[in-house]
């Protein structure tokens, strides 16, 4: 047993003598809550396939993703996993997406083929969001080669609109995506990174040896531009990646994040690239983009190197008003974290933050900020994994199976890995990538789902000992897109501000919910939440219960829920 | 009258002279490395950073227009779905960051570039962006094959242009850093000469300075040990001077008054035989009788105090027999006077000097040692003869410079005797003196 596991164990043990009999073992409070694995408890039992056949293709070591979403509309979080599946020629067994219904009791159900879902395809990611604003989740799985659109019957099952909405024939090597109003609408559009210029015809050999095959490096491939999708309103959609100014053939495109960095209501994009410099695309409100990854210092390295960004996340962990940036990278590359600075700038604190040490050894894919502790501020939790099965032969220190890593926000512009005490399972190595976040409980704590590269996916459930309180906010857009993705939502107490984005994509081929959630400490009631919502309507109510959850539908009273 | 000694010449002008001059040459080299670390910084910042700088703005430089090749083999390729113009974007990012290169790139541009080679780069790019214009200008109007025809024909060629001209341009400078490089190297020597030189004439400068110090510092010596010879001299004659006058004092008083007293004396006695009894002036010389008999009394005392002849007659060891016990009468002290060995006679001479030492020893105890008991031992050892005066008071060492004339006396007449006086500390505290002298020094013969 390795040290890691074992102080991991111990800190696991002693969480749960604490809370079987808290009153026999005077230990100290500790972190105030628990990740406990209830994978197979809930019912949910996924392999991934990478198709590896010993061919070392270059998808193989990426996929895959995985989403929080509520496809039936009755407010509690379902689960979509994204599988990939045996290469051609090489079929062995049948591996398809998953589809969880949740059960309301803590399980769900395998609804796949009933949801029409049980199609073979080689998936990485996936973006849920209701395009057609029929009030049901629509997916987009991304695929090497052909991606595929889902539209929700709103019947409990998906049909295939690929086609019909013009997204057919478009074939890439493509990551994440999101849904996202970049024009303002009302109407949700679509983008989506492609990664390299790939394709099993024209796989290159590589080598560590220069006998074996192994697998690649992106530089062995020629960029691919990402694409902008723009939604007509009537079910199809029209390919602006040109006419937006975001086409770059040299991008090498791993994960996407929305965010307003300069704060001007127009949904703004960040691109996390591997081995490229990382774009920020500022939206400059006529339908066109502009780079400016550079200027705002997020393109690059402190030391000005392009690293091999995989996942990003954006959030206001500092809670001032404004959001920052973590991008997870290669090993020894640590994960890049941002915070806001002068102008619309970005500084690069990892190191003084503390989350640079910890990942230096680590290569991160997914991440999120979320307020896993409900403390009021937001933490950062990260899956990690090797891509390569032979590291540890060529870097001691380094694994192919990694342990996630949970940031705990220590205020003041701290972090403090403490994934070993959140729960020995949680923090049992494996070759992570995907990862969102989402209540599937209903208990106003947030849960973590995890992917991992050709194996299991698993649910965390966030068992909330501290007693700190949550506020949960479920947005309705209605001159906005449906699912109110760029809307902005900020509490205030006293001189204390929150805020958090309605945000589809970020993290690494996954989505988390859609609802945003608050920890608000020990705080019964918050003075006033505020919302921007994309159309530029702005609402605001006051004196609300925390401990509960909202409807917020746009220009309409809110409408307190019981319970979350 | 002997002639006066010149005054001897004081070093220190010579040393004045030496720090001057090692001062001024400290001053004048640090001038010196102070002109060639400017030089060196001069150097340095003009030419090696301003290459570095000008070398970091051309490998940007290169890098779009890399990223420009490989654009435009992309736009080329027709690889991609959409029209030519879809690259606008990813060419004005370029665009901007070239210009942005180039500009600065001017401004850190070596001193040694001509107005040709600083316009040369410039101007073409400016040339290479109006080609790019034509051919977006052509895309845009749908004239793809057209533009694609502008790209393998101007642009291609144009960006080869500049890319050649920015790798001589890199190439230049890394010759400009080399010969940089061997200029400070030479600096680097020629400094390093400098500096040994330095070091040499300052250990000459060091080393005559030491050998001045040590002739001068003999000479001091030498002058010393002349004036201390003399001064001893001089202390010898004076307590020999002292001693004779003494001893005459002493012979006067007792030989000359004593015998005049005694006379007068013997006279009053006579007289006053033949003056009837009980008449008054019977009483009156009976009276001067008595006082003539006192004055008598303390005139031998006075003699044998001012040198005592019992000395010369019953020689050194009866005298102390003597004076001790007076001492201890007159002062209060409590002597223990212990002798040992087998006595032999004591020369005369030195004898006086022995006598003076205890005198004065014991004259100390009563004055400052603050204590009412003190011990004399005469030890007559086989080949030397050993006096010492001991007492456990509050001690007697003088402060350093502050020698008393009597110890100074004390030692004067030790020397005298050809003998050695030393002072010690007692383990029980005050002061001990002593004095050793060798036997056939103050022995004497035939007596």
């Amino acid at each position: 047993m390795k040290r890691r596991e074992f102080l991991h164990g111990i800190a696991g043990a002693a969480a749960a003598r604490s809370i079987v009999s808290p009153g026999l073992f005077a230990l100290p409070a500790g972190i105030g809550f628990q990740l406990r694995d209830v994978t197979a408890q809930a019912g949910i039992s996924f392999q991934h396939n990478s198709g590896a056949y010993g061919g070392k293709l270059l998808p193989e070591t990426l996929g895959s993703g995985c989403a929080f979403l509520d496809y039936d509309g009755d407010g509690w979080q379902d689960i979509l996993l994204v599988n990939a599946m045996d290469w051609p020629g090489h079929k062995k067994q049948k591996s398809t997406l998953k589809l969880y219904k949740n059960n309301r009791n803590g399980s769900f159900s395998d609804v796949t083929r009933a949801a029409g879902l049980e199609v073979e395809l080689y998936g990485m990611g996936v973006a849920v969001g209701d395009y057609n604003n029929d009030g049901f989740a629509d997916v987009l799985i991304t695929c090497v080669g052909q991606n595929r659109l889902f539209q929700n019957t709103g019947r409990g099952t998906f049909i295939d609109v690929t086609k019909k909405s013009g997204l057919l024939g478009r074939q890439a090597f493509s990551t994440s995506a999101l849904w996202f109003d970049y024009d303002r609408d009302g109407l949700l559009d679509l983008f989506v990174c492609n990664y390299v210029n790939w394709s099993p015809e024209h796989d290159v050999f590589c080598s560590l040896d220069g006998k074996h095959k192994s697998y690649c490096t992106p530089e062995a491939y020629r960029g691919e531009t990402c694409w902008l999708f723009r939604n007509r309103g009537d079910g199809t959609f029209e390919d602006a990646t040109a006419t937006s100014g975001v086409f770059d053939a040299s991008s090498k495109s791993l994960g996407v994040a929305l965010l307003d960095f300069d704060r001007d209501g127009w949904p703004d994009l960040l691109v996390a690239n591997d081995t490229q410099p990382n774009k920020l695309y500022k939206n400059l409100r006529n339908g066109k983009f502009k780079d400016v990854g550079m200027e705002a210092g997020v393109a690059f390295s402190p030391d000005g190197k392009a690293r091999a960004g995989m996942g990003v996340a954006v959030g206001d962990f500092e809670n001032s008003g404004r959001a920052g940036i973590a991008i997870t990278n290669f090993d020894n590359e640590m994960v890049g974290l941002y915070r806001a600075g002068k102008g619309d700038a970005y500084d690069e604190i990892s190191l003084p933050s503390g989350v640079g040490g910890p990942s230096k050894t680590t290569l991160g894919f997914g991440c999120a900020f979320l307020d896993i502790d409900l403390d009021g501020r937001l933490d950062l939790a990260v899956a990690n994994g090797h891509i390569d099965e032979t590291v540890r032969n060529i870097r001691g220190n380094v694994g192919y199976a990694q342990p996630p890593q949970l940031f705990l926000n220590q205020g003041g512009g701290k972090f403090r890995e403490a994934a070993g005490e959140a729960g020995a399972e949680f923090a049992k190595a494996k070759v992570g990538r995907g990862l969102a976040y989402g209540d599937f409980d209903r208990d106003g704590d947030l849960d973590i789902l995890l992917t991992t590269n050709n194996g299991p996916a698993y649910l965390y459930r966030n068992d909330e000992s501290s007693g700190n309180r949550a506020i949960r906010f479920y947005l309705t857009g209605r001159k906005s897109n449906r699912d109110a993705i760029g809307a902005v939502v900020r509490i205030f107490n006293e001189n204390e501000l929150q805020m958090r984005m309605v945000h589809g994509g970020s993290s690494y081929l996954s989505q988390s919910e859609l609802p945003v959630t608050f920890g608000v400490g020990k705080r019964d009631r918050i003075e006033r939440v505020v919302v921007d919502w994309p159309s530029g309507a702005t609402q605001e109510f006051k004196n609300l219960a925390s401990g509960k959850g909202y409807q917020l539908t746009e220009n309409k009273d809110v409408v307190a829920m019981q319970g979350f | 009258m002997p002639e006066r000694q010149k005054p001897r010449r004081s070093p220190t002008a010579g040393l004045l002279a030496g720090l001057v001059l090692t001062l001024v040459a400290v001053l004048l080299f640090a001038y010196y490395m102070n002109g060639q670390l400017r030089g060196l910084r001069e150097l340095q910042s003009n030419l090696v950073d301003r290459n570095r700088k000008d070398s970091l703005q051309l490998l940007r430089a290169q890098n779009d227009l890399n990223s420009l090749a490989l654009g435009m083999r992309d736009m080329l390729d027709a690889r991609e779905p959409y029209p030519l113009t879809a690259w606008t974007a990813q060419f004005e990012r370029i665009r901007e960051d070239l210009d942005a290169a180039v500009k600065a790139e001017d401004s850190f541009a070596p001193m040694q570039r001509t107005a040709e080679q600083r316009t040369y780069l410039s101007q073409s790019l400016a040339q290479f962006w109006a080609a790019m214009d034509r051919m977006f200008a052509l895309a845009g109007a749908g004239k793809e094959k057209e533009a694609r025809e502008q790209i393998q024909v101007s642009l291609q060629a144009r960006q080869a242009a500049l890319s050649t001209a920015v790798a001589r341009l890199l190439i230049q400078n890394n010759e400009a850093e080399e010969q940089a490089t061997a200029e400070i190297t030479r600096i680097y020597d020629r400094v390093q000469r400098q500096l040994y030189l330095f070091l040499g004439a300052a250990l000459l400068v060091i080393v005559l300075t030491s050998l001045y110090l040590i002739q001068a510092n003999k000479k001091i010596f030498a002058q010393m040990e002349e004036l201390s010879s003399q001064r001893s001299e001089l202390a010898q004659k004076l307590i020999s001077t002292q001693e004779s006058t003494l001893r005459h004092l002493s012979r006067e008083l007792h030989d000359e008054f004593g015998q005049i007293l005694t006379a007068i004396g013997s006279l009053l006695g006579r007289a006053g035989k033949q003056v009837p009894e009980n008449s008054t002036l019977r009483e009156d010389l009976k009276e001067v009788q008595e006082i003539t008999q006192s004055t008598l009394s303390k005139v031998r005392g006075l003699s044998q105090a001012l040198h005592p002849v019992l000395l010369e007659e019953a020689g050194l060891e009866a005298t102390l027999d003597w004076y001790i016990p007076t001492v201890e009468r007159q002062n209060g002290i409590t002597m223990h006077y212990e002798k040992s060995g087998t006595a032999f006679p004591v020369e005369t001479a030195a004898g006086v000097h022995l006598y003076r030492v205890v005198q004065e020893s014991l004259n100390n105890v009563s004055r400052h040692a603050q204590t009412n008991e003190a011990w004399i031992r005469l030890t007559y050892a086989a080949h030397e003869l050993i006096l010492e005066i001991e007492d456990h008071g509050k001690g007697l060492r003088p402060e350093r410079g502050q020698h008393g004339i009597g110890m100074v006396a004390m030692r004067e007449r030790a020397e005298l005797i050809g003998g050695t006086l030393v002072y010690e500390k007692p383990d029980e505290g005050g002061t001990r003196v002593r004095l050793r002298v060798a036997r056939e020094k103050v022995q004497a013969h035939g007596g």
